[in-house]
């Protein structure tokens, strides 16, 4: 057992730490990290901090050196996130075009599109959304109605897609259609297009959630275009496709995991200065105790992240036993959420100006109620772990 | 980075699991209960001739001069099968408040005897109608005519028909409210009074001690006077590590049932694995046993550091894995059904222990201060 880093890690942690200190955004280490509400200026600001990461070769680190990575290890992956959220960096607009699209093509897409797409992708010039879910098929995606039909050599796309995250700033979506009909086999006949969020056929409309925000959206395609140059894979082997792209995920819930480690920091501090009746909300036993029990649930899934990745480094794979990652990070972001908005008495159901502590617990609250909902459901990933973990039998009717 | 057990560690689990499942895993805990320590004994003779008893005492007193996290393998399989006895009292609290506090003679005495299995202890803490606190402990040791005599009751001292020795916790200071406690090491006589007691987990078994101006001797005082309370914290870190060991071990093997169970039996003409009220029920069962063994190794590890959170991460790994073990052992009953329910499958013989362990040495309140205070919330 081994918790230390390498000195080769240490001196990767040391350079980004030092590469962050001079170019984040002015005013940002010091507290001045208010994004702008504006979409329009929201979208310059972050593809202007994703260019300046670009730049300094940190937008990309596991990409392969050729395609403009650093080739990180699984390890130097970790100390990324760490830092990143120890300095609580603005967020990645282009996430799903760096950790999802760009390796897949990597993996599998061709020359040609490795030569078009992945560049624009680490500088932000391109931004990419995954167009999955529609009205009909959320966590069954293989009830998917949108249909691409070959028109001379073009491909006309009809159809909708709905809860797109990005959709509203992406400039492409990695959108699954379908091709061909298999009742029995509704894996088949299922191709992924690289399709263009700026043409006609394209309409965009946002959605807004509980939380108040507007990051997910419905989007509709009357006639939209695509070309065999943006199918990624082949024909009708989407499904594949999918895959090895959700295999391309290594490090997320780490990041989300350093993320609800921090979080958890906060409340114990929200703890220490909220007071009641004059007294600190820690003097109260039944709020301490139930700290203490969050730390031993935050600690214990962070180190059980670190147990699952000793594997992974160790057999080149991640195994099944990761999905336990994904749902304990969600159901304990929202169990903490609600705790730390609960402590805060009658008080603690007011709002921004009116929020009495920082006014970001209220929203914490409202938004984790997404997060055991997008990225598969906890039921779902109950399944899987159920089924590929334990061995137990499979759904009826899957 | 690596945060797994080494080679070596799993392997030597092999052999521990090949010993325990040739004298039938449970059945050993199972004939405690019907009063018969015969395989007990060999169980733990066997432990001994395996080199266990010594893992963690140095080789000057004839041990192998380990870690506790050398000891998590033996913890965790003795865990699967209930295995009882004083393993955990003898490994985990004893030996570690020697190695720190005794004098040379008192190591001399005991160390290289505890390592060869020839002495086990077990630890005589807890009154009746007290908690486990320096409030709790009214058992005085009082100076009279020039000697020690011990007055008072111990409830719950475990299979102390089994002990060759007593570490007892016992008053000194009559005002010190923090401590004014000391630790005694006491010899089995015939001059003790032991009475066993009924307890619903009948394969661990409890008694009660009363002493009547037992005297004792300077040699019997383990540290510094008045200075138990604070000595036995020392212990009590190594204990509760091991402890989470042992309780991962039984919960992997209460998952373990559950599972193998919901594939066979068949209702409504499928398996009951495939409902999902039992599937995601098991599976909650999975996720908390991985949460557990996770914080159980890291406690086991950082114990024998200095790293600042060595206290807070044993004492949440106690906490989480005593409630966890509760829950999925009270699981594992709804879903085996009414066969769940009976004395011939094991079922309940696990509930019973996560009842005993969670109420054992301090609730989990108790434990989640203590986490609290090492944090310096
Ligand atoms: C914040 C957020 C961001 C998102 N971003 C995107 C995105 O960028 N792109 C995209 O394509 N999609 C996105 N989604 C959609 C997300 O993937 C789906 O919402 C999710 O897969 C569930 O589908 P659904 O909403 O249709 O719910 P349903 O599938 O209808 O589920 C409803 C309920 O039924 C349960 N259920 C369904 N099937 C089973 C089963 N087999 N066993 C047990 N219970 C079951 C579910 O767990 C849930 O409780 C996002 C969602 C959220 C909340």
């Amino acid at each position: 057992m081994d918790f230390s880093f390498t000195k080769k890690e240490e001196k990767f942690r040391a350079e980004l730490r030092t590469w962050l200190e001079t170019n984040l955004p002015e005013g940002w280490l010091e507290g001045k990290r208010d994004l702008p509400e504006d979409l329009d200026e929201y979208s310059r600001v972050l593809r202007a901090w994703q260019n300046t990461l670009y730049e300094g070769g940190w937008a990309a680190i596991a990409w392969p050196k050729e395609y403009g990575g650093r080739d990180a290890s699984l390890m130097e992956e970790i100390i990324y996130h760490q830092e990143m959220v120890r300095v609580k960096a603005p967020p990645l607009i282009n996430y799903i075009g760096i950790h999802m699209v760009g390796p897949t093509l990597i993996d599998i897409g061709t020359d040609e599109q490795k030569e078009r797409y992945l560049k624009n992708i680490l500088t932000g010039e391109e931004i990419w959304c995954q167009g999955y879910s529609e009205p009909g098929a959320g966590s069954d995606l293989t009830g998917l109605k949108t249909r691409a039909v070959k028109d001379g050599d073009r491909w006309l796309i009809n159809g909708q897609k709905v809860w797109t995250s990005f959709g509203h700033v992406a400039d492409k979506c990695f959108l699954l259609t379908r091709t061909s009909t298999h009742p029995e086999k509704k894996h088949r006949g299922i191709t992924v297009f690289m399709m263009d969020m700026d043409q006609p056929g394209v309409e965009t409309l946002p959605i807004v959630q509980m939380d108040g925000q507007s990051e997910f959206n419905e989007v509709y395609m009357t006639d939209a275009v695509a070309t065999d140059a943006d199918i990624v894979g082949q024909v009708d082997s989407g499904w594949h496709v999918l895959i090895a792209l959700m295999l391309h995920e290594r490090t997320g819930i780490g990041a989300e995991l350093f993320t609800l480690e921090k979080q958890f920091n906060d409340t114990v501090e929200l703890a220490q200065q909220y007071k009641v009746n004059g007294r600190p909300l820690i003097e109260n036993p039944a709020v301490r105790q139930k700290l203490a029990n969050f730390y031993a649930r935050v600690r214990g899934s962070l180190l059980n992240y670190y147990k699952n990745l000793t594997t992974t480094i160790k057999n080149g794979q991640p195994g099944a036993e990761t999905s336990i990652d994904k749902l304990v990070v969600t159901e304990l972001h929202q169990a903490l959420s609600a705790f730390a908005v609960e402590i805060q008495g009658h008080q603690g159901v007011l709002l921004d100006k009116d929020a009495v502590a920082d006014p970001k617990w209220q929203h914490l609250f409202l938004a984790s109620f997404g997060q055991t909902i997008g990225g598969g459901t906890s039921e779902v990933q109950r399944n899987t772990i159920g089924e590929r973990v334990l061995g137990l039998p499979k759904d009826m009717g899957r | 980075m690596d945060f797994s057990l080494t080679e070596e560690q799993e392997m030597f689990r092999g052999h521990i699991r090949k010993m325990l499942d040739k004298f039938g895993g449970t059945q050993v805990a199972r004939e405690m209960i019907d009063q018969n320590p015969q395989n007990l004994k060999k169980v733990y003779k066997t432990l001994a001739e395996l080199g266990c008893s010594g893992i963690n005492i140095p080789e000057e007193y004839d041990g192998m001069d380990l870690e506790a996290l050398d000891l998590v393998p033996t913890f965790e399989e003795m865990g699967r099968s209930l295995v009882p006895g004083l393993f955990m009292e003898t490994s985990a609290l004893a030996v570690p408040i020697l190695k720190k506090y005794a004098t040379e003679e008192q190591k001399q005495q005991y160390l290289p005897a505890i390592a060869s299995g020839e002495k086990w202890i077990s630890f005589a803490a807890l009154e009746p109608f007290n908690d486990f606190s320096p409030a709790g402990i009214h058992c005085t040791l009082q100076q009279k005519d020039g000697q020690y005599v011990l007055n008072g009751t111990k409830t719950l001292v475990p299979e102390a028909e089994l002990a060759d020795a007593f570490l007892v916790l016992v008053r000194t200071n009559q005002e010190d409210q923090e401590d004014g406690l000391s630790l005694l090491l006491i010899d089995k006589t015939d001059a003790l009074n032991i009475e066993k007691q009924s307890s619903f987990d009948e394969s661990k078994h409890v008694a009660k001690m009363e002493f009547e101006n037992l005297v004792i001797t300077q040699e019997q005082i383990i540290g510094e006077v008045d200075k138990g309370w604070t000595q036995l914290q020392e212990g009590l870190l190594y204990f509760n590590a091991a402890l989470s060991s042992y309780i991962v071990g039984a919960m992997e093997q209460v998952v373990h049932m559950a599972t193998e169970y919901a594939k066979i039996r068949e209702q409504f003409g499928q398996a009951i694995g495939r409902f999902q009220a039992i599937k995601h029920s098991i599976v909650n069962m999975k996720v908390n046993l991985e949460i557990a063994r996770s914080l159980s190794h890291y406690a086991n590890w950082v114990v024998d550091t200095e790293e600042f959170d060595r206290e807070a991460a044993v004492y949440s790994a106690r906490t989480y894995a005593t409630e966890k073990f509760i829950e999925v052992s009270a699981h594992n009953i709804q879903i085996h059904g009414g066969i769940g329910f009976t004395e011939e499958i094991d079922c309940h013989l696990y509930v019973k222990r996560a009842r005993y362990y969670d109420q054992y040495l301090g609730s989990t309140p108790f434990y989640q201060e203590k986490v609290v205070a090492s944090l310096g919330w």
